[in-house]
């Protein structure tokens, strides 16, 4: 479970609040739009809750664990073991095929071998099974970002975050990026946070938390 | 981490081989550099250590001063008044026992060989033609063992001067002035009725100085030339660390009545051009391998502005900060670690190659020389590892930057 307790984020100075004082919880297993407007400080809380970013005052508790209070190496290896990311632009390392970008958080973690059949299952289950010696030069805006998918899903994730998972892509790889995320959140049991600003997209969550000018709408 | 910069560096193939090849001909530059002046160096080392002794004693002399005959015309505690102080030099040209000096050298453990000398002032003289020059008395079999002038010598052998008979071996250029062959007569004097000698031998050093005016014969005919039988005016000596000559030409002098120097300060002026050509051969390399390194600081630099979101999403999936500098800082290991192999290869091919080049000295008749090179294995490990350790600092800036990135920043900015 993902506990947010009146987080606020400043930028600049002197300082510009664009969350402020933001407090929800997602139960484990939930599926998630986070939607607002542009500049509504959406992908910021995102970047927060997911632990990429530290809020200025608040805390975010997961799974029981206060994330601000966790060292470096806990924290990254955290990461590594129950967060998946996905965002608008897939960021698979050029120099390696499909299946190495997948693999890439088994690399870090040292178990290559043991995680090696799931990435292939994973990439035959999203279509991509004649693609796994690619690389993403040689793939599609919409191949990629399902590579990328696969890559957040390979350490069987307890949390999803997606920024904008969409919004490189056509409507039609759209859909399917979504429908990947609905099947993941149904099958896996895992929690996915989404930011969007397609309206459609977010209907698609079970459940919306809004955003205006950096508060609970 | 190495498997992930091995692919970055293979997967921008032209730029990692420029870059390496950067690298390359630094350690490439330094090792020629070095092989040749090394190799140059050791050449004339070998002229200036092993054409003559290591340490050589002789006579001293010393300056008279009014202070010199204390104690000796007077009592300690008389005093006097010199009206015209006493002045000039008090010396021999001689040692004063030549035979306690050459027992003593030959129990000294640190002494290989000596060879006593006697260096006698001589006319040379043939028909109309004359030239003044020096005598020097030796015994060959010892004198071999101390100099390497054997080596020089064209025609005839060293050997060929033996105790009895006059028999000299002349400089090529007093040859040439007095028009003599070997087996001819010359005459020698020093001031009374000269002397014939036999020329049997002709010797070539490339030292001017001593192939217009000197000339060998057996010390004890020398002796008998010079009406001094017995007398011996230098001592040549070889000793066990030709580094420690000075060392040991000072010891020798603070234990009798005698000036000894070794070979550094006799060529004093050669081991200040050593030191200079060091600060050359160090300046120009050093040069070559800074715009080597500022390359790689340059391309790393570029490549991890161009890689920021590759390396935010290896942030976001756990790779840590010391892990994204591992991975740069390994690009620059490899590459000032295969650069600075193949600098090695390339230098040491080029060194082989220059050893083969041929050099004519005009003022030696003899046959050309090849070029000396120093193959030296400090200069092949010294090329390397100022390779990989510029290369390794060019890395670390760029690679603790990139380590510090954090991935939000990057994904704000790509936004």
């Amino acid at each position: 479970m993902i506990s947010v307790e009146a987080v606020t984020k400043s930028f600049g100075n002197p300082p510009s609040e664009v969350i402020r004082g933001v407090s929800f919880a997602v139960k484990d297993g939930e599926f998630a739009s986070l939607t607002g407007k542009s500049g509504s400080g959406k992908s910021t809380l995102l970047y927060i809750v997911s632990t990429l970013d530290a809020p200025t005052t608040g805390s975010v508790i997961i799974d029981g664990l206060n994330v601000s209070e966790m060292a470096p190496r806990e924290l990254h290896e955290f990461r590594n073991r129950n967060m998946g990311f996905v965002f608008q632009f897939h960021y698979l390392l050029p120099e390696f095929t499909a299946l190495e970008n997948v693999l890439m958080p088994a690399r870090k973690a040292g178990i290559m071998a043991e995680k090696r059949e799931y990435a292939e299952h994973l990439l035959e289950k999203f279509d991509l099974k004649g693609k796994m010696g690619s690389r993403p030069g040689q793939l599609s805006g919409g191949q990629a970002q399902r590579v990328a998918i696969a890559r957040a899903l390979l350490m069987r994730p307890k949390y999803i975050f997606a920024d904008e998972p969409t919004g490189s892509l056509d409507s039609t790889n759209a859909g399917i990026v979504m429908d990947i995320f609905k099947r993941i959140n149904k099958e896996e049991k895992c929690t996915i946070i989404y930011v969007t600003h397609d309206p459609d997209f977010a209907k698609l969550a079970k459940r919306r938390i809004s955003l205006v000018d950096g508060a609970l709408a | 981490m190495i498997f992930i910069a091995i692919r970055q560096l293979l997967a921008r193939r032209r730029q990692t081989i420029l870059t390496l090849l950067g690298v390359a001909f630094g350690t490439m530059g330094f090792i020629v550099i070095s092989g040749m002046m090394l190799g140059q160096r050791e050449y004339l080392l070998d002229q200036l250590v092993n054409a003559d002794a290591h340490v050589k004693i002789s006579a001293k002399s010393d300056v008279i001063r009014a202070m010199t005959f204390d104690g000796i015309l007077n009592r300690g505690d008389e005093n006097f008044i010199w009206r015209i102080p006493p002045s000039g030099r008090k010396g021999n040209e001689q040692i004063t026992s030549p035979t306690r000096w050459q027992k003593l050298l030959k129990n000294d453990p640190d002494v290989t060989a000596i060879s006593p000398q006697l260096t006698a002032r001589a006319i040379y003289q043939r028909g109309n033609m004359r030239e003044s020059g020096k005598l020097v008395g030796i015994i060959p079999a010892a004198h071999t063992k101390v100099s390497n002038i054997a080596r020089y010598v064209t025609q005839g052998s060293l050997a060929d001067l033996t105790e009895g008979g006059n028999k000299v071996i002349i400089g090529e250029g007093l040859r040439a002035y007095l028009g003599c062959r070997v087996s001819e007569n010359i005459f020698i004097s020093n001031g009374g009725a000269p002397q014939p000698f036999k020329v049997v031998g002709v010797f070539q050093t490339g030292n001017k100085a001593q192939d217009d005016a000197q000339a060998f014969a057996y010390l004890t005919t020398t002796q008998r030339f010079n009406s001094t039988p017995g007398r011996v005016s230098d001592i040549g000596i070889r000793i066990t660390n030709l580094d420690l000559a000075t060392e040991k030409a000072a010891l020798l002098m603070r234990s009798g009545d005698i000036k000894a120097q070794s070979w550094q300060e006799a060529s004093a002026g050669f081991l200040s051009i050593f030191k200079l050509q060091d600060i050359i051969r160090y300046s120009v390399s050093g040069a070559i391998l800074i715009v080597a390194a500022f390359g790689i600081y340059n391309i790393l630099n570029i490549v991890i502005s161009q890689k920021k979101r590759e390396i935010a999403i290896l942030r976001s999936i756990g790779f840590e900060n010391r892990d994204i500098l591992v991975i740069f800082m390994s690009q620059g290991a490899i590459i000032g670690f295969f650069g600075g192999l193949a600098g090695m290869l390339i230098g040491f091919l080029m060194c082989l190659q220059l050893s083969t080049v041929e050099i004519v000295n005009p003022l030696r008749g003899s046959a050309a020389e090849k070029l000396t090179v120093s193959f030296a294995i400090g200069n092949y490990t010294f090329a390397f590892a100022l390779a990989f350790i510029s290369t390794m600092l060019a890395s670390f800036l760029p690679a603790r930057a990139a380590g510090k990135l954090t991935p939000i920043d990057t994904i704000r900015e790509q936004a």
